[in-house]
């Protein structure tokens, strides 16, 4: 590879970058500082650190205002919906690219119209539908909603299967396993990575989406995180102590997740965006 | 591949749902849009009344310019500034500049915060009376860069395209970055051997290169600036902010759509007509740039 530039261009830039990632770094930093503070401590010390660490913030959300049950709500949306999005996009994609039948690439091409038309946009006729068949409000709506929304997921896994050798496929006929064994059992197993992938970056996505709960779950006790938050954001004068608890409590475990899958979730993101 | 009718059973369960979910909604809104209706009740058909309300009724096509005005401005910012600093940052981490592991890691981390937290970044930055700035301003005696930031209708948009940068950049960048690694090193080493310079190493070799990934970041950027709503939403409220500055398309569609808290009506037929001209123009400027991107690269 290249060698490394130790210039003075190259001094300049490291300097900007780092002046453009301590943006981050200070709002996190500064977020989780403050959901330390009493309300008084905040007003009189906004930006400093706390005079005494208090709880009463994290002991207002969870007790009181009960917010773990918004997380719950988050985690129990968020894992049913990945595994139901993995799933199915999955079939579709190894159907489509494993399979030789007449209209195969103009199916291809209108499952991944979707890449180009967000789900957001026919959110209206979207509402009425779901409102007819008595899924708004339900998690189960929800989790239909984010596995129809499966362009992305279906490109990737397409991409992948395309790429295996026939061979495996032959050789599983010739052993006398069934279509659904040879998907379940051979192709998932060889399939990991690209699941991983899948589910790593729909977690981002599904986990902090902001306008589909925001539409079709009105009902507080089924709130996700991000709307809870929003809901303090809208009362941000009255909570504004608590707001902090609240968005570090929410922030957490995505940068966690974010940290640890760093790698996945944004070769992921390069992957299905990458066309030829 | 394989000739067998297996295919028919993996496809169906993704096939029902994604065309129920996905491009019925688009066909029943463009039937939605010919109606007048409040989503309860009668439906009476009007013909093309919603869409002329939309671009001829003084005070809605005024409201309908201004917001299609500034999804057009993030546009072209996404495209002349934003792509060219996501490819000067791709490119310094794929010189491997000193801590540019460090630095994939952080430019790409405010994508993974949810927007209601970005809200609240905002307010915590941009507040005219808690906010950080003014904070730090007025604590350094700095008392003419005081600012109503977002109050301010001068700068409101823009500071809302820079926050709405700050979150999205990591992306592209990283589309970016990957395709770097797909420049193939013998062309670069024998261009360092001729005596290219840095900058010329860069416009005239590798810049090629990356057409593939920047044409696809043009056309992401395009489709998400089309599609603004959960950040103006947040930031500037249902209204727009102030003086219509922080409007978009997406947010005129849902107030008039289900903003009947607000409104005191629902109008689900003039929210379809919004959405169709909303996915229209989307389909045209993809078209278009389909069209420029074949005569520039003759493709």
């Amino acid at each position: 590879m290249y060698k490394r530039r130790q210039g003075f261009g190259s001094w300049i830039a490291v300097i900007v970058l780092t002046l453009y990632c301590l943006i981050a770094v200070v709002l996190i930093g500064n977020m989780i500082i403050s959901s330390f503070k009493t309300k008084q401590d905040l007003l009189f010390n906004t930006f400093g650190f706390p005079a005494k660490i208090s709880l009463e913030n994290y002991r207002q959300i969870f007790v009181t205002d009960s917010l773990y049950k918004n997380f719950f709500n988050s985690v129990i949306l968020t894992m049913l919906s990945i595994a139901s999005l993995v799933f199915i996009s999955s079939m579709s994609a190894y159907g489509l690219s494993r399979y030789r039948f007449k209209g195969r690439q103009a199916l291809e091409m209108y499952f991944l119209l979707g890449l180009m038309f967000p789900i957001q946009i026919a959110i209206l006729p979207l509402f009425i539908i779901m409102r007819s068949l008595n899924l708004t409000n339900t998690f189960l709506g929800m989790i239909l909603l984010y596995t129809a929304n499966m362009s992305f997921s279906l490109f990737i896994f397409s991409q992948f299967f395309k790429e295996l050798p026939d061979a495996l496929h032959e050789s599983a006929i010739i052993d006398g396993a069934s279509e659904l064994t040879i998907f379940w059992k051979i192709m998932m197993p060889i399939s990991k990575p690209v699941i991983f992938t899948v589910m790593t970056v729909s977690f981002v996505q599904i986990w902090n989406d902001f306008y589909l709960p925001l539409v079709f779950l009105a009902k507080r006790s089924l709130h996700t995180l991000t709307l809870a938050i929003y809901q303090y954001l809208a009362n941000f004068l009255a909570y504004w102590n608590f707001v902090f608890a609240a968005a570090t409590f929410a922030l957490i475990p995505v940068i966690i997740v974010f940290l640890v899958f760093s790698d996945q979730i944004i070769s992921g993101l390069a992957a299905g965006s990458i066309k030829e | 591949m394989t000739k067998s009718k297996a295919y028919i059973g993996f496809i169906t369960p993704g096939f029902i749902l994604y065309t129920v979910f996905m491009i019925v909604p688009l066909g029943f809104a463009i039937y939605y849009s010919f109606f007048s209706w409040s989503g309860m009740g009668a439906m009476d058909f009007i013909g093309f009344d919603n869409f002329k309300r939309i671009f001829f009724e003084p005070r809605m096509s005024g409201i309908f310019r201004n917001a299609l005005g500034n999804n057009f401005r993030y546009m072209a910012i996404a495209i002349f500034v934003f792509i060219p600093i996501q490819v000067g940052m791709a490119y310094l981490i794929h010189l491997k500049v000193h801590g540019h592991n460090f630095f994939r890691l952080m430019i790409f981390l405010p994508y993974v915060i949810s927007p209601s937290i970005v809200g609240f970044f905002t307010l915590l930055v941009f507040d005219p009376n808690i906010g950080m700035l003014n904070t730090l301003f007025l604590t350094l005696g700095w008392t003419n860069l005081v600012s109503a930031w977002f109050g301010s209708p001068d700068i409101a948009f823009f500071l809302l395209v820079g926050v709405i940068g700050w979150n999205g950049l990591g992306v592209g960048m990283v589309i970016i970055l990957a395709n770097m690694k797909n420049i193939p090193e013998d062309v670069v080493e024998a261009s360092i051997i001729d005596g290219a310079t840095v900058w010329q190493r860069f416009w005239r070799v590798e810049l090629p290169f990356l057409q593939p990934s920047i044409i696809n970041v043009v056309v992401l950027s395009s489709i998400f600036a089309l599609t603004q709503f959960d950040i103006p939403f947040i930031v500037g409220g249902l209204n727009g902010g102030i003086d219509g500055k922080l409007d978009f398309l997406n947010l005129m569609f849902f107030r008039y759509t289900f903003g009947d808290a607000y409104f005191g009506e629902t109008a689900l037929g003039f929210g379809a007509a919004i959405s169709v001209v909303v996915f229209s123009i989307i389909f045209m400027i993809a078209l278009v740039q389909k069209l420029v991107f074949n005569r520039l690269f003759n493709r």
